[in-house]
This record gives C-alpha cells, structure tokens and sequence, in this order.
C-alpha cells in the first residue's frame, strides 16, 4: 500500500530525512509517531507528490509516480496537519469544491459525516474554532470512503469526546478494510487504531514496534501511599521485581515507573494499608528522553532501520 | 463546466463578487474619463498644455490631445484604463497560485486527482477570462460614450487598441501568475510582475526622450500603444511579441511549477 524507500529530502542545506524506510501493508492501522519536526509531514507530503523526494523513492497503492498518475489519490483521503481554507466560503462550499475535484464521489457522506461530527456547514469557514476547522478536515478526507487514509495529525484541536469520536470513525474504516497511515506526536491516540507504530526522530526512523510493546516499554507513573512506613520484607520484595524502575521508597510512600502487568506490584501493596494510589501513562516525550536520546539508540537493539 | 473544468468553475465562482465591484468602477472611470471629452474641448487645451515641453506631451501622449482619438487614447486606453488593468492583471496573477499556496489553501487541490498541469491551466485559464471582461466593459463604454457623444473615433481603431491592451494587460497578468507558479511566493510574483510594468512604461515614454528609441521598442507597453493606442491602428507584428512574450513566460513559469516542492 505505501512503501518508501531510503528517502531523503532537504530543504536547501538542511536535510529533513535521512534515508526513511517504511512498508505498510493493505489494510493495516501504522502509527507514525515522532516530535514536532522530525519529518513526520515531510514523508507525508512527499507520499503526496507535495514535495520531490530528494533521493530514494516513494511507492503508494502501487505507483512509483503519482506526478505521471495523479488519478490515484482520488482512492486516498487526506488530512493535513494544518487545515486551511479561503474564510469567506462556508465549511459546504469547500467540500463540494473539493468533491468536484475528485469527479463527485463522496456526494451521500458529506452530510451524514457532518451530522456525526455536529458540524454547521453553512458558517463562513473564517469563523470556525480551530476545533470546527479541524472537523471540515475530517469530513472531506473520509467522505469519499478512500481506500488509504493519509492523517496528519488528526486529532489535534478535537476535544476528547470528539477524538472518541473520530477514534471510532477511523476504526469503522478499518473494518471496512481500508488502509490507515496516521501520524501524531501522542501515543495514546494510536493506541486505540493502530497495531504498528513507526518511531522518526530527526529525520530517522529508529524503530518500528507493536503499539503494546511500544506502551509496555513507555510504561507507567506509579505512586502508593501506606498508612505506616513499610516493612523491610515488603522493601525487599518491591526492590526485587523487575517491572520496577527507577523504585524510591521513602517512609510511607513508594514510587517507580511501571513496565508490564500491575498484578504482582498490587497484591505485594495489599499486604499493608494502602491510602492513596495513583497511576498514569508516561507521555512519548519521556519515552523519547530515555530511549531514543541519541539518534543512534536503536542501534542497541541491533535492529536499525 | 464544473464537471470538465471542476478549477475553473470553482475560482470563477469565489471571483465573481470581486470581478463585479472591478467591472462596476473600471466602467465608471473609464466612462468619466471619456465623457468629459466635450468639455475638455471646449476649452482651450492646446493653450494650456503649450508650457509642457514638445517632447514631454510626446511622452504623455498629449500632442494630439485635442482630438478624441488622441484624447480617448492617452486619457483612457493610455492612462487610467491602462493602470487599473494592469494592477487587476498584476494583482490577480500573484492571487491566482502563489496567494492560496502560500496561505495554504491549495494543499487539498494539490493533493486531489488533478494532475499539477490542470492546475495551472484551468487556474490560468480563469485569470484570462477576468481580464478579458473587464477589457471588455472598457471597451463597451468606451464605444457607446463613442456612439452617443459622436466623438468620431473610427470603429476598427477602437477594436485595434481594444486587441492589444487585452494582449498587454493578459501579458502582465501572465508573468506575475507565472512567476507566482515558478516561485510559490506572492511577494515575488508582485514585485517582479509590478517592477516589470514600471519600467516598461518608463522605456516607452522616457526612452525617447533621452534619445534611445530601441528602449521603447523593447517595451511592451511600447508594444501596445507606441505613442496612442488609438490613432496607432493594428500592428500585427507588435500583437505578435506580446502573444509570444506571454507563451514563454508561461511556459517557463511551468516547467518550473512542474518540478518545484509545492507547499513549502
């Protein structure tokens, strides 16, 4: 469905990629997850034909040139990372603009997907909240059901019951076997899609995970509170389990970062008074601090790509 | 239209308000300027432009000032005809690819099944047709003041300035929409397209005064009217340099827009 290979690009003497390489299969979810500007939009624009790949070659549903065969992306739905339309014509105006420019397919969706997503299409599209403009984005790159959905960023500027929401249109879109290529700098938010996660960093792609693994790896803040300073036995239990890293005991309270199952950690707790609790996912950018520091670092786990 | 054409239409659509609010003060201008023709002549206009230098009236166009033809042709097809246009033309080329692109509003056009060529060609095509109204409403009131102030200006005159400043004006709307295309930046299609326009009026009007004719003949201002537009007649081989001037500067403008990263 896409495959890009050895890409690179630069921008004058600055080089945005460093020989990307990515294959993602039909019908499969692949997160592409990386900092602000380590080139997720530049691989994205060049899978578009947006920009000219500086060396390397850039394969989507199966053509190497979409410049000789732009026809192609009528089968994809794409959403920029940052939407923008002329502001005096409305949210109805600019998608059945942009359904005349792919030959009239999507004409039964438009409505229905706007409905679903409580978007007014007749406001001028200068007056949305950024919410609302992000909306028109995916509504016009799922309307016409396209068989690859290119998302940049989608989620960004949608409140959490509205990225439920989309949450939900992308997995419907996934069943009905479309293929999902979808960046974002939150991983949580391609947990819920996405099996296959692609990590860029400056440039580099320097690891392809499952998405669990990837969580397991990333782990979780965890923090207990007993009623009374715990036993040596119990310090010497909590200092013996692996899932634990990072364990500071002091007094009555007790934190670490948590890799894998919580079951053995919580039935050690249950054995004294636990007062207070508290759990909560470590974001990518501590991932990104600890593991993939140096662009180099996945050289440890000898599978560079 | 917006079946074949689906660019075209939908540019044409958004433009036509602004088109209409050009169409309506191009014509009450033009339609001033012109008008006030009968009064000027009553006056004694030779007495008044006598203190200007004989070859400064040239350079104006003014020599023949007191005929209609030589009136309508300096006031109107000269001068404020002439400017409107060409900050239309000028004006519109750099908003017709390099503006949305570099606000961002052509990612979606960009990325749609349309090929890069269909682009510019329908986004062109639509430029064309805009200047074209509007030199005809020019011309449309140009030709009824003619009519009903029995000016006297010959009718194949009229329609001979009318062709070249159509040429002149789709010329500079050309370059500044190509070099939009070439360069993605609407300041750059502007200022070169705008830079262009001034000197080209300066080379025409100016370079004969200072004894350089050959800088008039590489004018494409100096193409169009010489010294006025509408005693001047039709010049096959001057219309012939526009039309060429503006197929080059297309296509350069392409081959560029053809090759370049879009969106950056």
């Amino acid at each position: 469905m896409i495959a890009i290979r050895e890409l690179v690009k630069d921008y004058g003497p600055f080089r945005a990629l460093h020989g990307v390489d990515l294959e993602v299969a039909r019908g499969e979810a692949f997160g592409f997850i990386g900092p602000n500007g380590a080139g997720k939009s530049t691989a994205i624009r060049c899978l578009l034909d947006l920009l000219r790949p500086t060396s390397g070659s850039v394969e989507v549903l199966g053509t190497r040139d979409l410049a000789k065969h732009p026809a192609v992306r009528a089968r994809i739905g794409y959403l920029p990372g940052e939407l923008v339309m002329a502001g005096k014509q409305t949210a109805r105006d600019h998608l059945t603009y942009l359904r005349e420019l792919r030959g009239g397919a999507g004409s039964g969706r438009m409505e229905a997907l706007a409905e679903r997503f409580g978007l007014d299409l007749d406001r001028p599209f200068r007056g949305l909240s950024k919410g609302n403009k992000q909306k028109v984005g995916v509504v016009q790159a799922f309307m016409h059901e396209p068989e690859l959905l290119i998302l940049d960023e989608p989620t960004s500027g949608l409140d959490p019951l509205l990225q439920q929401e989309f949450l939900s249109l992308a997995r419907e879109a996934r069943e009905a076997g479309a293929t999902l290529f979808i960046s974002s700098h939150i991983l949580s938010e391609l947990e819920a899609v996405a099996r296959r996660v692609a990590i860029i960093r400056a440039g580099r792609i320097v690891d392809v995970e499952d998405v669990a693994i990837l969580r397991e790896r990333a782990g979780q803040h965890l923090s207990l509170t007993f009623d009374a300073p715990l036993s040596a036995a119990a310090i010497d239990a909590f200092s013996a389990m692996p899932e634990l890293e990072g364990l500071v005991i002091s007094e009555n309270a007790l934190t670490a970062v948590l890799h894998g199952s919580p079951d053995r950690v919580l039935k050690e707790a249950a054995r004294s008074t636990v007062t207070a609790w508290s759990a909560h996912d470590r974001n990518l950018e501590e991932l990104f601090m600890e593991r993939y520091r140096e662009p180099d670092a996945a050289d440890h786990d000898g599978r560079r790509r | 239209m917006s079946r074949r054409y689906p660019i075209l239409a939908g540019v044409l659509r958004r433009r036509r308000r602004g088109l209409a609010i050009w169409a309506v003060a191009l014509a009450s201008v033009c339609g001033m300027y012109t008008s006030l023709f009968p009064y000027m002549s009553g006056m004694d206009i030779e007495a008044m432009t006598a203190s200007l230098p004989q070859g400064m009236m040239e350079a104006l166009g003014y020599d023949d000032i007191s005929t209609a033809a030589g009136y309508v042709g300096s006031a109107t097809y000269g001068l404020v005809a002439l400017a409107l246009l060409l900050v239309f033309a000028i004006g519109g080329g750099a908003a017709t690819i390099a503006g949305p692109e570099e606000r961002g509003e052509l990612e979606l056009e960009l990325t749609s099944p349309l090929p890069r060529s269909a682009i510019y060609g329908q986004r062109l095509a639509a430029l064309w047709i805009q200047i074209t109204v509007l030199v005809a409403v020019v011309f449309a009131v140009t030709f009824t003041l003619n009519l009903l102030q029995e000016l006297g200006i010959p009718q194949g005159d009229m329609v001979a300035a009318t062709v070249q400043l159509w040429l002149l004006i789709g010329f500079f709307g050309s370059v500044s929409l190509a070099l939009g295309a070439a360069l993605g930046r609407r300041a750059g299609a502007l200022g070169g397209a705008a830079a262009l326009a001034v000197l080209s009026w300066m080379f025409n009007a100016l370079g004969p005064l200072i004894g350089l004719d050959w800088l008039a003949m590489i004018s494409p201002i100096g193409w169009y009217m010489d010294t006025n537009p509408m005693t001047r007649g039709f010049h096959g081989a001057d219309a012939l340099l526009l039309v060429v001037a503006s197929g080059l500067t297309l296509a350069g403008g392409w081959w560029r827009f053809a090759r370049r990263d879009l969106m950056t």
